[in-house]
């Protein structure tokens, strides 16, 4: 009996399948419930924001992450030569070619914005992490808006059948006054607690967005009188003028300034822990965490594809002593080892001038081979390690926002209210101008003829005129010209001639820094001996000539015609977006399906 | 049922390895049985068995029923068996043969005459939970015995099993003998998950790389939905099940296997040496693209500048060989320069490697206890040559079984497979000499001061140094089961349990590596870092099942119902620390580092299932099987998590019909089968069906750290469920000619039902990834056909062979898949082509090759094919590829790349494998066996996308392959029948001139012989007398020969490891598939 008994309790057995045994967990990842459980999580999902942060490359242009490579600030200015077509100036780029339209990043802030309110933890705790979610969220729409005007705003996250995913675009309004709210929000709930890191954001970094954001917006309205949006510039100019005063006022912030007039303004961009004092924000690279970047290889020999300054505005910076360079009698042939000697020490800090040395000693020119067709090479970013040209170990922290630009964004906004005083050009130019060494800080009396001829033909204020002067210095390179130039309306701009330096002579060895040895000379033919050590240019080819024949400026990119239209102040939607999606409307003068 | 597969086995086990009984025995008998006789009341029996034509039988298993003691007949067909008693039961059977049981009655000497079995009705196969008589079936099923294993030294059984039973595909990518391979039934299984066959040993889930191919006993293929329902939903796309050697009831016997093997790479590039010819060739492609007017200065990235000087400096050199040296030191920035000739491949690979297996086996039984052990050792010697990796893997085996009561018997077993791998270098050597131009004969090793070169430390240089990769697992087995049967045999119910682990470790070391770009000046790579995976895969499964058996006069019922519980759970551990202070250890006290992670990971699943199955048969003639499965499955969500998956076959013996039934001699078996079924695939990540959220390591540095963060889940698609897959199956089974000849026709339909593929697009504003969904369905058709045929032929000493043929085929269709345009696209670098419904998979677009251009006057009356860039400034010149105006517009483009608007591009080839067949043959003579086993695919088109096909044309740094060089049209004076274009690049690339076309398509079709062996059997009379009972040599030999209509242009290529689903990838040059030869010797006493 016993062995029936073990066959009825064994088929018995076979029919206990059971659901509970399938209930299997994730083991290494969390369900939204655990997710938002506690602040240390809260923290965790806003660190993911952080990745948002403009990039070094972002910055200074290797490639855009938020821009695009075509659209970067450093590109597409009309204070460089880049020694490649852009076609989004000289022809060719459709809406195939579109860049920016990615809402990988909203997704994410909408997320958490829809689940961080189930933490147990204290309102201000909860309020301090979505006042960051929404900062993140107000910089996302701001790239969008100066991208692409209208966009459609989403405050939610989408399902893959929401009907909102087929809607058309939001109007400006709409869009930048939720912008204002999110960094309203930001700025009221984010902890004040200052980051000594440079990389954290606190309301000072909120406020110091603000700053931008609403300057941008008000002088965009204010420019562009299409939008029938002037009435309403002033009140974004008076948000700019005020969230910048208050961080001004809060003393957490000073211009970095050592009275080592130079070497002050460069340490800012070449230290590997970012200058607290004055970095408000960073991007931070670090050689021991190998994090880097290939900011020296770019800028350095070997690249292709970097940027470089064009002469009419390396005649910008004033002399030392304050004075400005364009009044000095010939000094649109003074050869480029002269030109660059007393000037506004930033100069030397910012571009590669006689006297430059890499750490090992050697001296380095102006290298016109592949890069810096100018003469004009950017070393604002780049180390002095020859050992980074080739490996992209670059380990400097790049600023994205500096207290010099809050500076500068409150004194553009109080002077495009008419309300700038002695006492602002006091509090925010005259610091900018004493730590470049420059002797006399006074504020000019006469508008700078140079500067209305070559850049702002329709500013007539001299505050707002040298205030512009020096934010194209202060900011040269950091990825604002193009943003500047758009809420500016001076797209036209782009259109200029690009220039480098003076040519005394085709066929004349020239020595750019002074160490005794030629560096480089313009030439029609390369002479069949040439000279150890020398470049030699090719002009009159169709791409470069000098300006008056065989001596004058060099003059580049011939070949190419710079067009600027005003339709462009808006890049394309993407092709495929149109298609997908026909409540869409392509901006004007772009094609569309 | 078991019981009978258990006889069956047995009988395997002892025909492999029992084989001789020699003369000198016979000719002792006498005296022998004397002594016996008088000694006890037992004697010897002697004898011959022959079959009723008179032939001698060899290898008839004799045994003494109730006992242990047993033998086999020699080649003569004599046995001698000792101390029988004088009323036993000798039992006589032999595969092939009806058994017979013949009382002792006190003779000496017993002879029998056995017929033969023509209808094979003792052949048991092996179906899921029991087995199955072959003539009963009435599924797909097809099934192999030991004699494919036994004698070729493989490393383990996937290499053994390639081309063996028809539609059971197992694609090798490369010759690493760490390589997993894809184990696939039937071609493409779905396009969504994917899948593979389910392989199970001895019942279980398990990896069979832990396997010793000496241990299988006989493999069985489950192809259509109806034999593999029962496995529920991971047997969706057929299940293999591999039973291992039983010992059964046997005397004790030890067998030894020792071989020997050399090994081969079965290709080797045949690629240009010469420093000055590749300099040349480099000039020209690179000057072609930029219509001639630029020249190289540098050899791509590698830091090795180029100039015309340089190239006239290579030229002298080879024309003055010997009179400069090959490095010299440039006098303006005092770098070395080198003018190489370097022969890579002669550098970096071994030509001959040796591998080594011992293997030993013990078994034996009585009525009670039986027992088997085995254990291999395989080691293989690495190909690479300046510091070799090495493979060694150790199996070991146990199991026995005890027979508790009469009706319970209790089995356990153990199994233990541990394999280490040792890789010098970590990356793949052809595409590293590729990349960067690093592979080009001017850049050599060393400098003049032994130091290595920049070139060398970038690439290839890692192989020397500290540097390694120590891959190791161990995998080990726990099983028990029981077996009980009641009511007179008619009710059985079993169980099983098994366990299983398997650890896998990477210990993966990158130390830094010192070279010299100048002389006395030493730099270093900056890399230094040690990292560790390690790996724990835990599975539990249980079975438990019961059978039910009945006859009814004609009427036989048969009916099982069971459970079946399988869980995974898998954890992982990685950790690693740069800044390693002592290259040659490898601890982790030792990394100082600020550089550190620490990562882990895992997933769960289990599957549940309860199934039933019904089997009737009416006066053997009529048979049904209906299967059941409700199957329960973790990877749902939990209203889909069970699924029930139905499926019914029927079998029509017409030759047990009285209008066949012995009314025609050669019609011995015919048998009709249809079977149809559905299965759900759970072969799917664990859990799409949830949100996730991942933490992971930032990228960004905030406050000093870089921290932690956790960020949105993907999206997940709603209604998510399973794949389903339904299969059509017809058959037929016969046996002709007194079942000399055998065989099985099989076609079939199979579909795949909403398949886990990408959803249609969405805008961008979606923020993230489609999700996946069941959006898409798939077709497969095909056909298998196996023929065996099976004979004696008598001489004076018999000489009997087998010849088994396969042959299969399958194409699939995509029925339904979210590409609303019908929108027809290439990757630009691999050329697969996107999906779209009515696809045949594997269809290569491609457009049509006139020839190549003669003047330019040629060019001008050609129709405009500007759309295909031939160069930077698009100029055409004479050479390049002239493509035919289809559609006669006057242009040469794809139109809207749709399936209504395809301009001049058409389908021109498929790179799926069709008609894939092998055949086999078996001759065994006077103690001599001879088999080979050939294996080729009919009918495959193959468009190359790497430099191994296309050298500089694709990149112009590239190694340059020699067959490029033959016929081409830039160096044999412009013929315009050249094969190869003008001398340019890169343009095997998106919609440039070597994109596929029809004149470089390529037939790869290819017959291989896979194995050939020759044995021996030493005649026992010789070696009796050390007690042995056999000792065999034999001289194995795998792949070494192939043809195919590929190797008239090329032979670099291995026309066997193309990638098999990933379309034009091919990538065995890295580590190549070996070609091998072995000696060994088989001892068993």
């Amino acid at each position: 009996m016993k062995k029936y008994s073990i066959a009825i309790f064994a088929t018995a057995l076979t029919f206990c399948a059971c659901k509970k045994n399938l209930e299997k967990n994730p083991l290494d990842t969390l369900t939204p419930t655990q997710a938002f459980a506690t602040e240390q999580n809260l923290q965790l999902y806003v660190n993911s924001f952080y990745q948002m942060v403009p990039s070094a490359q972002a910055v200074y242009g290797e490639s855009g992450v938020i821009q695009g490579y075509y659209l970067h600030g450093n590109v597409l200015s009309d204070l460089t030569i880049w020694d490649q077509k852009n076609t989004y100036l000289h022809g060719g780029f459709t809406s195939k070619d579109a860049q920016g339209w990615s809402w990988g990043d909203l997704r994410n802030i909408n997320y958490f914005l829809e689940h961080y309110n189930q933490a147990n933890i204290p309102v201000e705790r909860k309020n301090h992490y979505a006042g960051i979610a929404r900062f993140f969220r107000a910089w996302f729409y701001y790239d969008k808006v100066n991208m692409f005007g209208d966009v459609p705003w989403y405050g939610k996250v989408l399902n893959s059948d929401d009907p909102d995913l087929y809607k058309g675009r939001d109007p400006r309004t709409l869009v930048m006054d939720s912008v204002l709210a999110d960094i309203n929000f930001a700025c009221a709930n984010i902890s004040a607690v200052k980051s000594s890191s440079a990389s954290t954001i606190s309301k000072w970094t909120a406020l110091a967005l603000k700053s931008r954001i609403c300057l941008y917006e008000g002088t965009y309205r204010k420019y562009h009188t299409e939008l029938n949006l002037t009435s309403t510039a002033s009140t974004w100019l008076e948000n700019a003028a005020n969230a910048a005063k208050e961080v001004m006022n809060s003393g957490q912030y000073t211009i970095y300034n050592t009275n080592s007039p130079a070497k002050d303004y460069r340490a800012l961009f070449t230290s590997q822990n970012p200058i607290a004092s004055e970095v408000i924000l960073a991007r931070v690279y670090n050689d021991g965490s190998k994090i880097y970047h290939n900011a020296t290889g770019f800028f350095s020999n070997f690249g292709k594809y970097q940027p470089s300054f064009v002469k009419r505005f390396i005649n910008a910076y004033l002399k030392i002593d304050g004075s400005r360079f364009t009044d000095v009698p010939g000094y649109d042939t003074i050869q480029f080892q002269n030109e660059v000697l007393n000037r506004d020490a930033r100069l030397a800090q910012t571009i590669r001038t006689p006297g430059y040395k890499r750490s090992d000693g050697t001296v380095a020119p102006p290298y016109l081979a592949a890069a810096a067709v100018s003469g004009y090479q950017i070393l604002k970013f780049s180390l002095d390690d020859p050992k980074l040209d080739l490996a992209g170990i670059s380990y400097n922290s790049i600023p994205v926002i500096r207290y010099a630009e809050v500076l500068l964004n409150y004194a553009e906004a109080k002077a495009e209210l008419g309300t700038f005083t002695n006492d602002d050009w006091n509090q925010t130019i005259a610091l900018l101008r004493k730590r470049a060494g420059i002797t006399d800080v006074s504020m000019p009396t006469t508008l700078d003829p140079y500067m209305q001829a070559n850049f702002y033909s329709n500013v007539t204020s001299i505050p707002l005129m040298e205030i512009r002067r020096e934010r194209d210095i202060e900011l040269a390179a950091e990825g604002f010209r193009y943003t500047d130039l758009k809420r500016w309306k001076e797209g036209k701009l782009l259109e200029k001639e690009k220039d480098g330096i003076y040519v005394p002579q085709e066929g004349q060895l020239l020595d750019l820094n002074s160490d005794g040895k030629p560096d480089v000379a313009f030439v029609t033919t390369v002479p069949a001996n040439p000279v150890s050590g020398v470049y030699y240019f090719k002009i009159n080819n169709g791409i470069a000539k000098l300006s008056q024949g065989t001596k004058g400026k060099l003059i580049y990119q011939l070949n190419l015609t710079p067009s600027y239209p005003d339709y462009k102040y808006y890049a394309p939607l993407p092709y495929s977006e149109l298609l997908l999606n026909k409540n869409l409307v392509q901006n004007p003068g772009w094609d569309h399906p | 049922m078991k019981k009978v597969c258990l006889l069956l086995r047995e009988k395997q086990l002892f025909l492999a390895s029992n084989s001789l009984k020699i003369s000198l025995w016979a000719l002792c008998v006498t005296f022998f049985s004397m002594v016996s006789f008088h000694g006890n009341a037992q004697t010897v029996v002697t004898g011959i068995v022959k079959d009723a034509t008179g032939i001698p039988l060899h290898q008839v298993n004799i045994v003494v029923k109730n006992s242990n003691a047993g033998t086999t007949t020699d080649a003569n067909g004599q046995y001698r068996i000792s101390k029988v008693g004088l009323s036993d039961t000798l039992v006589f059977s032999l595969v092939g043969f009806l058994s017979r049981e013949v009382g002792v009655s006190g003779r000496q000497s017993i002879d029998v005459v056995l017929q033969k079995d023509v209808k094979m009705m003792n052949d048991v196969v092996i179906v899921g939970y029991g087995s199955q008589k072959k003539v009963n079936l009435t599924g797909a099923v097809d099934q192999v015995g030991s004699e494919y294993f036994e004698n070729r030294p493989v490393p383990n059984i996937g290499r053994a099993m390639e081309g063996v039973i028809p539609n059971l595909n197992i694609n090798y990518t490369s010759g690493r003998p760490t390589a997993a391979p894809a184990w696939n039934v039937r071609g493409l299984t779905s396009i969504g998950a994917g899948g593979e066959a389910l392989i199970l040993i001895d019942g279980v889930s398990a990896d069979p790389r832990t396997l010793n191919p000496e241990d299988v006993a006989s493999i069985t293929v489950l192809k259509d939905a109806a034999s593999a329902a029962i496995y529920g939903s991971r047997g969706a796309f057929g299940v293999i099940l591999i039973t291992t050697k039983n010992a059964g009831k046997a005397k004790p016997r030890v067998t030894f296997n020792s071989s020997y093997s050399f090994n081969q790479p079965i290709n080797k590039p045949d690629v240009v040496t010469d420093g000055y010819t590749w300099a040349k060739l480099y000039k020209e492609t690179y000057g072609g693209w930029y219509d001639y007017s630029q020249t190289p200065s540098s050899i791509g990235s590698s830091g090795l500048p180029f100039s015309d000087s340089y190239l006239d400096s290579l030229k002298y050199r080879s024309e003055h060989p010997g009179a400069l040296p090959s490095i010299t030191v440039n006098p303006v920035n005092g770098n070395y320069v080198y003018y190489g000739s370097t022969d890579w491949y002669n550098e970096l690979y071994k030509k001959n490697i040796p591998s080594i297996e011992n293997s030993i086996s013990v078994s034996g039984g009585t009525d009670k206890v039986d027992y088997m052990l085995s254990g291999k050792m395989y080691k293989q010697e690495g190909i690479f040559n300046l510091r070799s990796d090495q493979y060694n893997k150790y199996d070991f085996r146990a199991k026995g079984g005890v027979q508790v009561t009469d009706w319970l018997k209790i089995n356990g077993g153990t199994v233990f497979s541990s394999y280490d791998y040792t890789d010098p270098f970590r990356f793949n050597i052809w595409q590293v000499l590729n990349i960067f131009g690093n592979g080009t004969p001017l850049a050599m090793m060393y400098n003049p001061d032994g130091t290595m070169t920049q070139t060398f430390a970038n690439s290839a240089g890692a192989l020397t140094g500290g540097n390694k990769v120590i891959s190791k697992q161990t995998f080990q087995q726990n099983n028990a089961n029981f077996a009980a049967t009641f009511l007179n045999k008619t009710l059985n119910i079993k169980g099983d349990v098994s366990y299983w682990i398997t650890n896998s470790s990477t210990d993966d070391k990158v130390v830094p590596l010192s070279y010299s770009v100048k002389p006395g000046v030493i730099s270093t790579t900056t890399t230094n870092q040690l990292a560790k995976t390690l790996g724990n895969y835990k599975y539990l499964s249980y079975n438990l099942y019961s059978d039910y058996s009945r006859t009814f006069g004609k009427h036989y019922f048969k009916a099982l119902v069971g459970d079946n519980f399988e869980q995974v759970r898998y954890e992982q551990l990685a950790v690693s620390r740069d800044n390693l202070l002592i290259p040659d250890l490898n601890d982790f006290n030792l990394t100082v580092g600020d550089n550190k992670n620490i990562s882990g990971g895992g997933y769960e699943w289990a599957n549940n299932g309860l199934f039933g199955r019904l089997n009737y048969s009416f006066a053997d003639k009529y048979l049904l099987e209906a299967n059941g499965r409700w199957d329960g499955s973790s990877k749902f969500p939990e209203s889909k998590m069970f699924g029930f998956f139905p499926s019914v076959s029927v079998g029509w013996r017409i030759s047990e019909e009285s209008f066949l039934k012995d009314k025609t001699s050669w019609l011995n078996e015919l048998k009709f089968r249809g079977s149809y079924g559905s299965l759900g695939n759970s072969q799917i990540s664990p859990y799409l069906y949830l949100e996730q959220l991942r933490a992971n390591t930032s990228p960004v540095i905030i406050d000093g750290t870089r921290p932690a963060y956790i960020n949105s889940p993907s999206a997940l698609a709603g209604n998510f469920t399973w794949e389903t897959i339904t299969t059509l199956n017809g058959g037929m089974d016969f046996g002709l000619f007194m079942s000399r000849l055998r065989g099985s026709v099989d076609i079939y339909n199979r579909k795949s039902y909403d398949m886990v593929t990408p959803g249609p697009s969405l805008p961008a504003v979606f923020g993230t990834a489609v999700p996946r969904g069941n959006y898409a369905d798939l077709e497969t058709k095909g056909f298998e056909v196996s023929l065996n045929w099976n004979d004696r032929i008598r001489l004076k000493k018999p000489l009997s062979y087998s010849v088994r043929v396969t042959l299969a085929d399958n194409v699939s269709y995509i029925t339904k898949y979210n590409n609303p345009g019908d929108l027809i696209n290439y990757e630009p670098y691999t050329f697969v082509t996107n999906y779209y419904v009515g696809q045949r998979v594997g269809d290569i677009w491609g457009y049509t090759t006139e020839g190549l251009f003669t003047s330019q006057d040629d060019i001008a009356k050609h129709a405009d094919q500007s759309a295909i860039q031939v160069s930077g400034g698009n100029k055409l010149l004479p050479g390049d590829v002239k493509f035919k105006d289809l559609n006669g517009d006057g242009k040469v483009n794809k139109g809207k790349n749709t399936l209504a608007d395809h301009g001049d591009w058409s389908v021109i080839g498929n790179s799926r494998p069709r008609y894939t067949y092998s055949f086999t043959t078996d001759f065994d003579w006077n103690n001599f066996s001879l088999t080979a086993f050939f294996q080729g695919v009919g009918k495959r088109d193959w468009y190359f996308n790497t430099t191994e096909f296309w050298g500089q044309y694709d990149v112009w740094y590239s190694v340059i392959p020699k067959h490029t060089l033959e016929n081409n049209w830039s160096l044999n004076g412009g013929d315009p029948n050249s094969y190869w274009p003008r001398y340019r690049a890169p343009l095997v690339y998106g919609e440039r001139e070597l994109q596929p076309q029809t004149k470089y398509l390529q037939n790869v079709s290819y017959l291989r012989l896979k194995n050939i062996s020759l044995g021996y059997s030493i005649p026992k009379k010789i070696i009796s007398k050390a007690g042995i009972d056999n000792l065999q040599f034999y001289v194995s030999a795998q792949n070494i020969w192939t043809t195919s209509p590929l190797y008239k242009i090329t032979k670099n290529i291995d026309v066997e490891s193309l990638d098999y689903d990933g379309g034009a990838r091919y990538n065995n040059n890295n580590y190549p598939t070996l070609k091998t030869v072995t000696v060994g010797a088989r001892l068993t006493f």
